[in-house]
């Protein structure tokens, strides 16, 4: 196979728009504010940027958007009804821009602690490495933050807002690094990608995994979204898929993986995506002993019925959701609908992928006329439940509360 | 600027940009370093980040540093006046106290300078460094000797534009009127 280097131009391009010779500057403890130096030193050339109506118009119109600059948006928990969650609803979160890339032009490397430095095109991707499709839960770490109390700052991701599980299709992360071959010390894995900031300090986003999640034959680097390309917004033409963690560390735009002997350190390392190591109390600001966000804890949504539509009280409803746990696997659901009084057991769907959101139903007679509340509860393979009011911290990441939905129950 | 890259210009000004759906999302409350922040905040993100947060000083200042070190261009001395304005008006303990004027904006009365703190000019211009874009003092020396300069700078003030200074692009300002804007370019073009 040919591993031609990329031409100097587009190294250069390359490291214009995102600071990819910060990478290994930062990856090896040099400053941030050399690092910074150095990338805004290199001839910068940015890619174009993708308008937010362009991305909208891939969007279903049910799409809520909570920013424009950075795009954010999610559809409600009833638009999640589906086996997997079509390309048209996938929610979107963005720190920086939305690139315009080019597919023929990308080239991937690999570097830091590895055997050699390789690089490839995404042809070649397809070529050298088995190609697996597998449905897989991406959930921003911020998904769900404006049920805490008090309010944390962030993306204000409704009660359901903030998670996907379509299927992915590209080759897994661990063969990809094994053609380069680690070096003994190689710990962790920094994935970067090609968003440009506005201004041309904007430190370029970078996430680091551990070697053991690098190395699950279900992370990825994908192309494929739902058997199509992946759509702009979501990382055209490579992204990481490390699925069940926060989204953040599944890299759009990924042009560069890096091998290190320890985690990146790096504004998205260590200033976000990050929770306090103990619970803190609500209201106080980040600790100094905190820790980077990882695998996401239980939770469930009800997917049907809608909040407040209205039911026929002479037929059975059944209700039905999602559940999921970043890992491990989800072992039951139950859901109520007296307020938690009394809990009944719901039935889990066949689990498709290790990764993937399972579908409940669970078929409910109606007793009585009025309003009816419906709430989900999950239970992990630990015995981990999600709770009435998760821990609060202060970037609100990982709500896991339960999901509630009222609807009438009329005459017929 | 050829076709492809005045293209590019536009759409990635559209992006930065966002013209009248944030028409409402313009200015903060008006206080001691309301201008400051929202010429550093809305260089990245909407004003709307801020006003829908409510933190408690502390958190105020780890956000600050978290936006420093994602690249915002500040001075230490900014960032003290933009935290203590945001500990004064978005704090999740304390009401905000009723809006009053900014006595730290630049220039005061000066009616250019309440121009470009309005319009965030001065969020990536000041006259004489460079922050994100080219010193006022550069884009004069430039246009020095242009009879058509004037025209020309309220054209690209208006446009906005990407490529002559560097890759950053600048915003459009569709909404100034042409009588502002004549007077920000004749402003800028004195600035030799």
């Amino acid at each position: 196979m040919d591993h031609r280097e990329p031409n100097e131009s587009r190294r250069h391009f390359l490291a214009g728009i995102a600071g990819a010779g910060a990478l290994t500057a930062l990856g090896e403890a040099a400053s941030l504010r050399e690092a910074l130096a150095q990338a805004a030193a290199a001839p910068a050339a940015p890619p174009g940027i993708v308008p937010n109506d362009a991305i909208k118009a891939g969007k279903v119109p049910a799409m809520q958007y909570h920013s424009e600059r950075p795009i954010t948006g999610s559809v409600p928990a009833h638009e999640h009804d589906f086996e997997f969650t079509p390309t048209d609803r996938v929610f979107i979160r963005n720190n920086l821009l939305t690139p315009d890339l080019d597919i023929n032009a990308l080239r991937l490397t690999l570097k830091g602690l590895v055997d050699k430095e390789l690089t490839f095109s995404v042809a070649e991707l397809q070529k050298a490495f088995q190609v697996v499709s597998m449905a897989g839960m991406l959930e921003c770490a911020g998904s769900g933050r404006t049920n805490y109390q008090p309010r944390a700052s962030g993306t204000p991701w409704g009660p359901t807002g903030g998670m996907s599980c379509p299927v992915w299709t590209g080759v897994r992360l661990k063969d990809v690094l094994a053609a380069a071959g680690l070096k003994g010390n190689a710990a962790h894995v920094a994935g970067q990608g090609g968003d440009p900031g506005a201004i041309a300090t904007a430190a370029p986003v970078i996430r680091s995994i551990p070697m053991a999640k690098a190395m699950d034959e279900n992370t990825l680097i994908a192309w494929g979204m739902n058997g199509a390309a992946l759509p702009k917004i979501h990382g055209y033409p490579l992204r990481l898929v490390v699925p069940g963690w926060v989204g953040s560390a599944s890299t759009k735009w990924l042009h560069t993986l890096t091998a290190l002997d320890a985690p990146f350190k790096g504004t998205y390392m260590t200033g976000s995506y990050i929770v306090p190591k103990w619970p803190v109390k609500p209201g106080e600001k980040m600790p100094p002993d905190n820790v980077s966000t990882q695998a996401w804890p239980v939770k469930s949504m009800i997917t049907w019925p809608a909040p407040d539509q209205e039911l026929k009280g002479t037929e059975r409803i059944t209700v039905r959701g999602k559940a999921w746990v970043g890992e491990g696997s989800v072992d039951r659901e139950d859901i109520s609908f007296d307020e938690g009084i009394t809990w009944h057991r719901a039935r889990l769907e066949r689990e498709r992928d290790k990764y993937a959101w399972r579908t409940f139903t669970y078929e409910y007679t109606p007793q009585r006329f009025g309003h009816v509340t419906f709430l989900a509860r999950a239970t992990d393979d630990r015995g981990n439940v999600q709770p009435i009011t998760p821990y609060w911290n202060p970037l609100g990441y990982f709500w896991n509360g339960l999901h509630r939905v009222g609807v009438m129950i009329v005459p017929a | 600027m050829s076709r492809p890259e005045a293209i590019r210009a536009a759409a990635l000004a559209a992006a930065l940009c966002c013209g009248g759906a944030f028409a409402q999302d313009e200015r903060l409350i008006s206080g001691p370093g309301s201008t400051l922040t929202e010429n550093k905040c809305k260089i990245c993100h909407e004003l709307q980040h801020i006003r829908r947060a409510q933190l408690s000083p502390g958190e105020w200042a780890d956000n600050l540093r978290n936006m420093k070190e994602r690249g915002t261009p500040m001075t230490d001395e900014e960032m003290r006046v933009i935290l203590e304005y945001l500990a004064v008006y978005f704090n999740r303990e304390n009401p905000a106290p009723a809006p009053s004027a900014d006595t730290l904006a630049a220039g005061g009365d000066d009616p250019v300078q309440k121009l470009l703190n309005a319009n965030a000019c001065n969020g990536c211009h000041a006259v004489d460094k460079r922050i994100v874009g080219p010193s006022f003092r550069e884009v004069a020396a430039k246009y020095a000797g242009d009879r058509d300069a004037p025209a020309r700078l309220v054209t690209k003030i208006r446009g906005g534009g990407q490529g002559v200074w560097g890759a950053v692009p600048m915003p459009p300002n569709p909404a100034l009127p042409e009588a502002e804007l004549q007077r920000i370019a004749a402003w800028v073009l004195d600035q030799k």
